[in-house]
């Protein structure tokens, strides 16, 4: 059969449902997906308004919630900054659905590769399994892998708005509302709730902040040095987040893992040669596991894959391409995002619950659109924080507004028990 | 395979004692082809019979009374006072005893963490520290002396301790595994060559060293999971057996098969009378009740602890195995088959495990011939370079389990990713453990920085000896 407009949308319905296609079907789905992904450049070039999310790994159901917190597609358009699959329950439907929306909203929706899209990791960590329990065959599996070699490496999302217009959204802690900036500043960073309310503001150049989510956090409490000024959740608070310095907004490069040794411009992500597994060592490799990491320089990595890069290595490269600021995933954070090194850099997770049992909070990340703000010039402020950290020389852009909508684990009480128990072979 | 040579014999001691020469525990496995020669050796066929032998022990037991008509079965519990505990046993669980008064003494740390706390370095840092005098004060210094005669020998000491040190979890990656709890049934291997437990019929110091030392040491790793967060080894996620454990579910349903008179007469199928129902396990009230007299059901209670959601979806491999209509027996037999195909015949977990001179690097000529199966032969091999797509490995389910061939243990890796290929990166002789963010399974031996925390993913492939460069090039 062919997939295709109105059997397209039945699958994206059966897929909503946590029902997985038949295997003809996800055979025609990937074709269609690589002959669409093959024009993709290495680096996707979007333009904002954009929400861009971290790893799903799976958990179906979580990426409901995602969807119901961050708007349906095509009503938003998203960015997926990979490792969809291995280690959850759901990691077939979770990819079929998002390769089902790919291909019925091509520009809605952008799917770039994590280190999981693999043959070699998921055979390791859980999908292949998956597909020989929910199939009976790894065909699936393996149409999935092709479907691998040709996702993007990286995007770059262009056009983003400086200052977020604050949501009119209620305080999730009316108390709090008093502590924060007032409508009249500049809003860098607002944080919601899965209501869709306010719990943290913060103002651009401004150390008044607040957060509704940790009303109590006081750095003098902490055991490691803490910045003088105190961040949202996720901000860094406890790391070196100050918020952003400098002028006009650039662009923010998404990319699973974070930078390599062997890249110091973005055109050199567009040179590599991307259709095929992911290697174990060079530039592909590093883009999709590597970690930022309180150092100087480069480190190496304890995942035995790319490596560790500290804030000296992240300014540099955002300075010289003109960037804003990197979005990565990669990394589990218990608060479902963390921004590093001034705001240069950002871990954002989407996978509440994190196998069942890790308790931490997800997170996306909304970019809205330049709406005419584009001359935005920042206001020096005489704040002698700003500019020390590398000097003027490689201060970099002024970070685009960021709204996190954070949002815990689904509900678990609709989810039915299988009626079977296939018994693997080793108690047969 | 486990099948195939089940030993019905004991672990051998040591012939001489007093003449052997120790060494300290090295690795010796850096690639796939390592584990099919492991797979020979007589460390191999040791750990093995030990396994046997210590399962063996917790099968409930008939005996024919004086009268020789009537018939009397025994079966034994958690905390059960009819289980004997020898002096050694008893020392044993004061060490560990010991250990988890350590916790007291590092709590968690409250900074900003991504998960594993660490804090749980610290408590590893006073193991370290305080490891040789404990072993002086809780295990028979004539058996620790042994080798140490003169200053140049490696006393027994040295070797126990290696396997002790390695068996309560990665200080460097917070994580814990079946590669450590394998570190663990080795250590006690050790302690069981040298002569240090007494001899005894029908099992009764083997049920002394499962219920009375490994259950605690069960309880101690437990302890440690909670109170640092310690991420599961080399998660699979929903398709491990068990994020941290492979052992108790081993002894566990041996607990509840039906009674033996000896090892020999381990039957395949069927369960004691009254046991609980394997689909129980999905039950909440029926896992809290039996929690406290099994260990395959402690286990279980564990994860009902620590995770959130549906049991047939957070553990999909336990929900499937409580399908089995077999009993006890035949969950028991497939534990074994399992625990061999999924922990010792995975380079990931595997890779860790040192050997010495007890658990010994040396082809044992009673091996038979394993023909290299899918799964040691896609393992990596020294060359190991991926770069084309390849097409999907055909695998044997059974062979595979739910890991890729490279990959070792499902042992090691924690919530986050390891590259599959990855080797081991601990300072040896140590092994490492289990708890490790996804990492590549390529990955080999290399001294590494410790990582901020752990939680990530490794590469399998992961290998040792990269250098990063200073700077990015020009």
């Amino acid at each position: 059969m062919s997939i295709g407009g109105s059997d397209l949308d039945q699958a994206i319905l059966q897929l909503r449902a946590c029902r997985p296609i038949p295997e003809s079907q996800v055979r025609e789905l990937c074709y269609k997906a690589r002959e669409l992904l093959i024009e993709e450049g290495n680096v996707v070039g979007v333009d904002a308004p954009v929400t861009i999310c971290g790893d799903i790994h799976g958990q179906f159901h979580d990426l409901m919630e995602l969807f119901r917190v961050g708007g349906d597609v095509p009503d938003t358009n998203y960015l997926f900054m990979g490792d969809f699959v291995d280690r959850g329950f759901y990691s077939l439907e979770s990819f079929l659905l998002l390769l089902c929306l790919k291909v019925r909203y091509p520009d809605r929706i952008t799917l770039i590769r994590g280190n999981h899209e693999s043959r070699q990791i998921t055979t390791v960590y859980g999908f292949y399994d998956e597909c020989l329990r929910k199939y009976g065959s790894a065909n699936v599996w393996r149409y999935c892998c092709e479907v691998f070699d040709y996702l993007a490496l990286g995007a770059l999302v262009s056009g983003a708005a400086t200052t977020l217009e604050p949501s009119d959204a209620p305080f999730a802690d009316l108390n709090s509302q008093a502590s924060m900036p007032g409508l009249d500043q500049e809003i860098e960073i607002e944080t919601l709730n899965a209501s869709g309310e306010v719990m943290f503001r913060f103002a651009r150049n401004s150390e008044q902040s607040s957060s509704a989510a940790e009303p109590s956090q006081n750095p003098s409490s902490s055991p490691l040095p803490t910045p003088a000024r105190t961040g949202a959740p996720g901000t860094g608070a406890s790391s070196s987040s100050y918020g952003s310095m400098g002028s006009s907004t650039g662009a923010v490069l998404c990319v699973h893992g974070g930078l390599s040794p062997l890249i110091d411009t973005i055109d050199k992500i567009r040179l590599l040669d991307r259709k095929q597994e992911v290697p174990h060592e060079g530039a592909m490799c590093d883009l999709l596991w590597s970690d930022p990491d309180e150092i100087d320089g480069w480190g190496l990595s304890p995942r035995g894959a790319g490596f560790l890069f500290g804030a000296d290595i992240v300014k540099c490269f955002n300075y010289k391409n003109d960037l804003s600021l990197i979005a990565r995933a990669h990394q589990l954070v218990m608060e479902g995002f963390k921004e590093m090194f001034d705001s240069t850099i950002v871990t954002v997770w989407s996978a509440p619950n994190y196998c069942y049992r890790c308790g931490n909070v997800a997170a996306i990340l909304e970019l809205g659109e330049d709406g005419g703000n584009g001359g935005f010039v920042s206001r020096a402020n005489g704040d002698v924080n700003r500019a020390q950290v590398l000097g003027e020389k490689v201060q970099g852009r002024e970070g685009p507004g960021r709204r996190y909508r954070v949002f815990d684990a689904a509900p678990q009480d609709s989810r039915g028990m299988p009626a079977k128990k296939p018994v693997a072979d080793y108690f047969l | 395979m486990a099948d195939t040579r089940i030993p019905h014999q004991p672990l051998k001691l040591l012939d001489n004692k007093t003449e052997h020469k120790f060494a300290l525990p090295a690795k010796c496995i850096h690639d796939g082809e390592d584990v099919s020669f492991f797979l020979t050796t007589k460390a191999y066929s040791d750990i093995m019979t030990f396994l046997f032998q210590l399962n063996a022990s917790m099968f409930p037991r008939k005996a024919t009374q004086e009268d020789s008509v009537s018939q009397t079965v025994e079966a034994w519990k958690l905390n059960d006072p009819r289980v004997p505990l020898s002096p050694i046993t008893l020392k044993l669980s004061q060490l560990l005893e010991k250990l988890a008064s350590f916790i007291d003494e590092v709590p968690p740390d409250t900074g900003p963490r991504r998960f594993g706390n660490v804090s749980f370095r610290k408590w590893y840092e006073l193991v370290k520290e305080r490891l040789p005098a404990l072993m002086d004060e809780y295990l028979p210094a004539e058996i620790l002396a042994l080798g140490g005669g003169d200053s140049e020998g490696t006393s027994a000491k040295t070797e126990l301790e290696a396997y002790l040190y390695g068996s309560f979890g990665s200080s460097q990656r917070l994580d814990y595994g079946t590669g450590h709890e394998l570190s663990f049934l080795a250590f006690l291997g050790c302690l069981w060559k040298l002569g240090a437990f007494p001899r005894t019929e029908s099992g009764v110091e083997e049920r002394g060293i499962v219920l009375g030392v490994i259950e605690p040491y069960l309880q101690l790793v437990r302890r440690l999971i909670l109170t640092y967060t310690l991420e599961p080894a080399g998660s699979h996620g929903v398709w491990g057996l068990d994020d941290h454990s492979f052992l108790p579910y081993i002894f566990g349903s041996a607990q509840l098969s039906p009674a033996i008179r000896a090892p020999a007469d381990i039957p395949a199928e069927g369960s004691l009378p009254n046991a609980p129902n394997p689909p129980d396990v999905a039950k909440a009230d029926v896992v809290g009740r039996e929690r406290k007299t099994n260990m395959y059901f402690n286990a279980i209670g564990f994860i009902y602890d620590v995770k959130r959601g549906p049991f047939w979806e957070h553990s999909p491999i336990l929900f499937d195995i409580s399908g089995v209509k077999a009993g006890w027996a035949k969950i028991n037999k497939g534990m074994l088959k399992m625990y061999n195909a999924e922990v010792l015949s995975k380079f990931p977990v595997v890779q860790h495990f040192p050997f010495g001179s007890l658990f010994a690097w040396e082809k044992d000529p009673a091996a038979l011939a394993i023909n290299a199966s899918v799964h040691t032969t896609s393992q990596p091999t020294r060359q190991t370079t991926v770069t084309q797509s390849r097409s999907a490995p055909l695998r044997d389910a059974m062979q595979e389990g739910m890991r890729a061939p490279w990959a070792g243990a499902p042992t090691w890796s924690t919530a986050g990713t390891a590259a599959p290929w990855a080797t081991t990166r601990a300072q040896l002789p140590v092994p490492d453990g289990p708890n490790q963010p996804t990492r590549a399974p390529w990955v080999s031996a290399t001294a590494v920085p410790p990582p901020a925390s752990g939680n990530a993913t490794a590469a399998p492939w992961a290998r040792s000896g990269r250098k990063p460069p200073r700077k990015p090039p020009a």
